[in-house]
């Protein structure tokens, strides 16, 4: 079997992969959501999800995935991807002969056509077929729950990191999540994908609704920060952590975070259509 | 006040060119005008962001106070990151301005001797072992490593002879060098996600500026630059070097621990709130130099002047210059600052 993948090589499979390795967290939890955990034979030290990926054999991490031991290993099939795996390591595991089939979904449509195409390289297209077209329904219905009245939606903030302030900025699948739920980002007028902001930018842009990608101590924003009861989501309480793994990993899991980020976004537009909130705002 | 650049930005004009002579009428025109420039860049400072205050609306304020959100932002925000600015800049300045005196060595630096490094290694030990993020431990971790490291530095290169520049600097670097590879290591083995509030951290960071925190360190910067003042003749002597300050009857020795304890504990209080800023330390004190001449009497107090401006204003622009939000102010200081001192440098033709 041959297939094109994300970076335009053809990667043939003289013969179905048996031994897979991934060397990335969300591939790792696609192979398990295709049902096809019994090939992994080496996943990375943040393969931590579905749990029972955490106890299969670790090769490094993601961007030091071990060669030798990958090689060691025997896979027919590495999966990897562009955006986390050193290419040069790529590159020394397709010089021993190693079959390396990269992908690089940029959305959450290209997050579905991946689960498509690694199942069926997996053997199971139908899974594939059938689990991503879960996926999008489910997305669909979380995007229409967003969708409000027309009524511009409440201004998201959604931090990475909380001390410096660092949001998500236009081109994460966080700023992708926010859109589809109905919110506005306040970060995507920056032009990098993950601007670092000052307090004052944030009672500038009055965010409603924050959110925090949840990583180890980055949930809570200091007091000096919080006691800002110029920013809406601050006064009235709207700052929600998600976990971090499932917002910045382009896998099955963003659906989960889609669905939760347009709920909260539903309760706030319900909330606020009862009580119109205290006048206009905005930056001034 | 915010349209006119102030004179750091045109160093060619009036003010700054009558220093050339750094004699008694220059050099108090120099401080006149170092002063100004200082004002100027607090008030560019406070009258930048990303909340558009009116002028009057920022005298008002500052003036009577006040309890609005404009208020609020210039009282709580800015005006605290402002001072926090000059504080920290003119500290890192005048301990420059010690360490290039007491190691006769124009490169010396307030983090050459260790602070750096230790302040680092305290910084990272809170984010692993502690509270990962901002924890409010961090800071005092950074200034017991500093001085920890600075005093090592100074104990291992002591003899019975007393300390020289060339020991010191041999210690510290290696010191900073064990140092160094101590965070390599604590960063490689780290599991993800502690790490990187700390680095960012240590890269430099004004943004913190409360007035709480302001309060905090003014009464180190006060006492640490006063204290280096009264050792400004020592220091005039030290250049001599040790021989010819013994002649004069100084004691050299003494002279040289209060010089590098001061140098070295203000650097850390600086370090402590507001990360490690490279570059003012370094170059601000040729600056000065190249303004009022050498005597440390006068040195010190415009060096002081000249940093509190030069990073007030680095930091203005760090916040406000980039569409992909705030910069880290250390990046700021070295590339608006190398040109600047570049030019002030060779305008005087490497009297400095």
């Amino acid at each position: 079997m041959t297939m094109r993948d994300d970076r335009g090589v053809d990667v043939r499979l003289p013969v179905s992969p048996r031994r897979v390795v991934s060397l990335a967290p969300s591939l790792t939890e696609v192979v398990f959501l295709l049902g096809r955990q019994d090939l992994l034979v080496g996943v990375t030290r943040y393969c931590n999800f579905p749990p029972t990926a955490a106890s299969l054999p670790k090769i490094g991490g993601v961007s030091d995935p071990d060669v030798e031991r990958v090689v060691s290993l025997a896979p027919d099939l590495v999966l990897c991807t562009t955006d986390g795996n050193p290419r040069e390591k790529v590159r020394a595991l397709e010089e021993t002969g190693i079959p390396c089939f990269a992908v690089a979904p940029q959305d959450l449509s290209s997050v579905f056509a991946t689960i498509e195409r690694v199942g069926a390289l997996l053997e199971a297209a139908e899974r594939g077929r059938a689990e991503a077209a879960a996926l999008r329904r489910r997305a669909d219905r979380a995007r229409s729950a967003g969708k409000g009245d027309g009524s511009p939606g409440p201004r998201v903030l959604f931090a990475v990191s909380t001390s410096p302030i660092i949001a998500a900025g236009s081109g994460t699948f966080m700023d992708e999540i926010v859109r589809l739920a109905g919110g506005r980002n306040m970060a995507a007028g920056y032009s990098g994908r993950y601007p670092r902001l000052s307090v004052e930018d944030l009672v500038a842009a009055r965010p409603d609704v924050v959110f925090v990608a949840g990583m180890a101590g980055v949930e809570r924003f200091p007091e000096e920060v919080r006691r800002w009861k110029e920013i809406p989501a601050f006064r009235d309480g709207d700052v929600h952590t998600l976990d971090g793994d499932v917002v910045t990993r382009p896998g099955p899991r963003l659906v989960a975070a889609l669905e939760q980020v347009s709920a909260v976004l539903g309760a706030w537009r319900a909330s606020h259509r009862e009580s119109p909130g205290p006048g206009p705002g905005g930056s001034r | 006040m915010a349209g006119e650049p102030p004179g750091i930005a045109r160093p060619g004009s009036r003010g700054l060119a009558v220093t050339r002579h750094t004699g008694g009428n220059g050099s108090g025109a120099a401080f006149l005008a170092l002063s100004g420039t200082l004002l100027a860049a607090v008030a560019l400072s406070i009258s930048t962001g990303s909340v558009t205050i009116p002028l009057r609306k920022i005298a008002d304020a500052l003036l009577h106070g006040g309890d609005d959100t404009p208020a609020r932002i210039l009282l709580s925000l800015r005006l605290p990151r402002a001072l926090l600015g000059v504080l920290v800049g003119g500290a890192l300045a005048s301990s420059g301005v010690a360490f290039q005196a007491l190691l006769r060595n124009p490169l010396a630096d307030p983090y050459i001797l260790g602070v750096s490094g230790g302040a680092a290694v305290g910084a990272l030990t809170v984010a692993l072992f502690l509270a990962a993020g901002a924890s409010p431990a961090l800071p005092l971790f950074a200034f017991i490593g500093a001085a920890l490291a600075a005093l090592s530095v100074f104990l291992l290169a002591r003899r019975k002879s007393g300390v020289s520049p060339e020991r010191l600097i041999l210690m510290g670097v290696v010191v900073g060098a064990f140092l160094n590879a101590v965070i390599m290591l604590m960063v490689t083995l780290s599991p993800p996600g502690k790490i990187p509030g700390a680095l960012y951290w240590l890269m430099g960071d004004l943004g913190l500026g409360t007035p709480r925190r302001v309060g905090v360190l003014l009464p180190y910067v006060a006492l640490g630059v006063a204290v280096l003042f009264l050792l400004s003749r020592g220091m005039d002597l030290l250049l001599l070097g040790d021989h010819a300050a013994f002649q004069t009857g100084l004691s050299v020795e003494r002279v040289k621990t209060a010089t590098y304890l001061t140098a070295s504990l203000l650097a850390g209080s600086v370090v402590a709130v507001s990360g490690l800023i490279g570059f003012v330390g370094l170059i601000v004190p040729h600056g000065a130099r190249a303004l009022v001449g050498s005597g440390h009497r006068r040195l010190l107090p415009a060096a002081f002047l000249l940093g509190g401006a030069f990073l007030v204003i680095s930091d203005t622009i760090a916040r406000s210059a980039s569409p992909a939000g705030e910069l880290p102010v250390g990046a700021v200081t070295a590339l608006a600052g190398a040109p600047f001192f570049l030019y002030l440098l060779r305008r005087n033709g490497g009297r400095s």
